[in-house]
């Protein structure tokens, strides 16, 4: 059945190819701005990627203007003031960013102080508040999950009020995404399967969620497959150009899917884990991805079924029950392979959740944004044994 | 053409409405304990109130421009009364801009589930309080599903 009413929209340019980082003037003459100001982290300064992105712009014959590679481990308030202020005082055109979901996160938030001015919280935060085009962003995933490089959404963590706050709105979308392999080689098994697990997520959310549409769903169902394909082999081998490709090509994918579609109950029991416990979101959604499939089933059994086939299973003969649980069985494969590489842990209690914290979980849970988005209506006390049979 | 042609009619139907959902236990409890203020800012006609959860009560405030507000939902008149039947979609609310939230919408669209309660009350509302000229769910057929 069709949804009554769906929008899709991304304007944002995407280019892949193994170095293209390195070699970018085709796109950003097209852009049509000189002077780029670059936004990553001390991590992936000190991996050497900031300057070889630096070098390939400077050799094209682009001003770097600036770097700002303070950013935090989680997006912060502060870093996005500060960030902005640099970016102003060196007299930069356009952002670039080179990192993961903060970095792209802190960027685009400064881009709003950068391009508008005013005060983040007061005149910006919450749901399509801007107004006017922002400046050229330009981004350079180094991960391949949180596929921020085509969302409209930056999170930032609020240090003072201990919140993230969601900047929604369609002029946060890059300009340009650069997808590029060697980007992510120097990403570890561990954060390989981690946020790869996370574009699983985002993928399978997306496809059951309620806002799911039949365009949503072609890139949810591209980034599956991509994912059962690669993710195993990029987590086995780091410099396996194919795999990074694919999952990177999938995370990317996973975000135009979501960006559109949302997510449910999984991301909310990641979002109070990482919350309560700092359980990094890919593993939090990585543990949590079967039960919450689980706790669902009803509702997106069709749905389900259909999966464990676009997953690669042989589902001749089944009933559609029998079928959609194997959706979720191939999703355990998959995670017990990650496990089997000492990648990616299987249970809550492997990663320093508390039993008695599980019910505070619920509770964040249903508490969650996402909630609204999931397909079956959240109850704590429904939620509780799925999150007990994750620990 | 808008449906209510000044904002001292809609701060009546409206407010009214209001105050009736903060005296409904079933809802204002959910209300307060979320602790939040939030402004409605309406356009056409134009109008704000306040709803302050952050007391023992629910408080209504029409007019309320100065109280800090959390929250701040801008959108028109009509949208807001098509609302409160249960004929908005959210998200395609937001996405068309007809509805503009600031602030923290997480917690927005969690008092969802605790005021859906109310789309059945609002007709029910409109005409026992002489507003039966509001009340568009008879000509209104919701989708099959």
């Amino acid at each position: 059945m069709l949804p009554e009413f769906f929008e899709f929209y991304n304007p944002t340019k995407v280019v892949y190819e193994d170095g293209v980082a390195t070699d970018l003037k085709p796109e950003l003459d097209i852009i049509g701005i000189q002077k780029y100001f670059i936004v990553s982290d001390h991590i992936i300064n000190d991996l050497g990627l900031v300057d070889k992105v630096a070098d390939g712009l400077a050799e094209a014959g682009f001003e770097v203007t600036g770097k700002y590679l303070d950013v935090s481990q989680d997006a912060r308030l502060n870093d996005v003031q500060t960030c902005a202020d640099l970016i102003k005082s060196s007299g930069a055109e356009g952002i670039i960013s080179i990192g993961g979901g903060s970095v792209i996160d802190t960027a685009k938030a400064s881009n709003i102080l950068f391009s508008e001015g005013g005060d983040l919280v007061e005149d910006y935060s919450g749901a399509h508040t801007l107004t006017h085009p922002l400046k050229p962003h330009v981004v350079i995933p180094t991960t391949a999950g949180t596929g921020s490089e085509v969302t409209m959404v930056a999170v930032i963590y609020d240090e003072e009020n201990k919140e993230k706050l969601a900047f929604v709105d369609k002029f946060l979308l890059p300009n340009l995404a650069v997808l590029d392999p060697q980007m992510t080689f120097s990403l570890p098994p561990k954060m390989t399967a981690a946020t790869g697990m996370d574009a699983l997520t985002h993928a399978i959310e997306a496809y059951v969620g309620t806002q799911a549409s039949p365009i949503s769903d072609a890139f949810a169902v591209g980034a599956i497959e991509l994912v059962v394909k690669h993710l195993v082999n990029a987590t086995k081998n780091g410099e396996d150009v194919e795999a990074r490709g694919g999952q990177l090509i999938a995370a990317t994918m996973a975000g135009i899917a979501f960006s559109h579609s949302m997510v449910g109950c999984i991301h909310g029991m990641a979002h109070a884990t990482g919350g309560l416990y700092r359980v990094p979101h890919g593993v939090a959604n990585g543990i949590f991805l079967p039960f919450g499939m689980e706790y669902n089933f009803e509702e997106i059994k069709e749905k389900l079924a259909r999966l464990a086939q676009i997953m690669g299973e042989d589902i001749s003969g089944l009933s559609e029950e029998e079928a959609a649980r194997l959706a979720i069985a191939a999703v355990r494969k998959l995670s017990g392979q990650l496990n089997e590489l000492d990648a990616l842990p299987l249970r809550l209690r492997d990663v320093g959740v508390p039993e008695d914290g599980l019910e505070a979980i619920a509770e964040g849970a249903l508490n969650d944004g996402t909630s609204f988005y999931n397909p079956r209506e959240m109850d704590e006390e429904e939620l509780l044994p799925f999150i007990q049979k994750a620990y | 053409m808008a449906m209510f042609k000044t904002a001292e009619e809609f701060e009546k139907v409206i407010g009214g409405f209001f105050n009736l959902v903060a005296d409904t236990p079933l809802i204002a409890d959910k209300l307060l304990k979320s602790k939040m203020v939030i402004r409605f800012k309406y356009s056409d006609p134009d109008l704000a109130i306040v709803i302050d959860c952050s007391g023992d009560k629910a408080e209504v405030r029409p007019q309320d421009t100065e109280t800090k507000a959390l929250v701040e939902m801008s959108m028109s008149s009509d949208i807001a009364h098509r609302f409160w039947f249960g004929m908005v979609n959210l998200t395609k609310a937001l996405t068309r801009k007809e509805m503009i939230a600031k602030g923290p919408i997480p917690k927005v669209l969690k008092l969802l589930p605790a005021i859906k309660p109310a789309y059945a009350m609002y007709p029910k509302y409109l005409d026992e309080n002489g507003f039966e000229q509001y009340n568009i769910t008879k000509a209104y057929k919701p989708p099959t599903a």
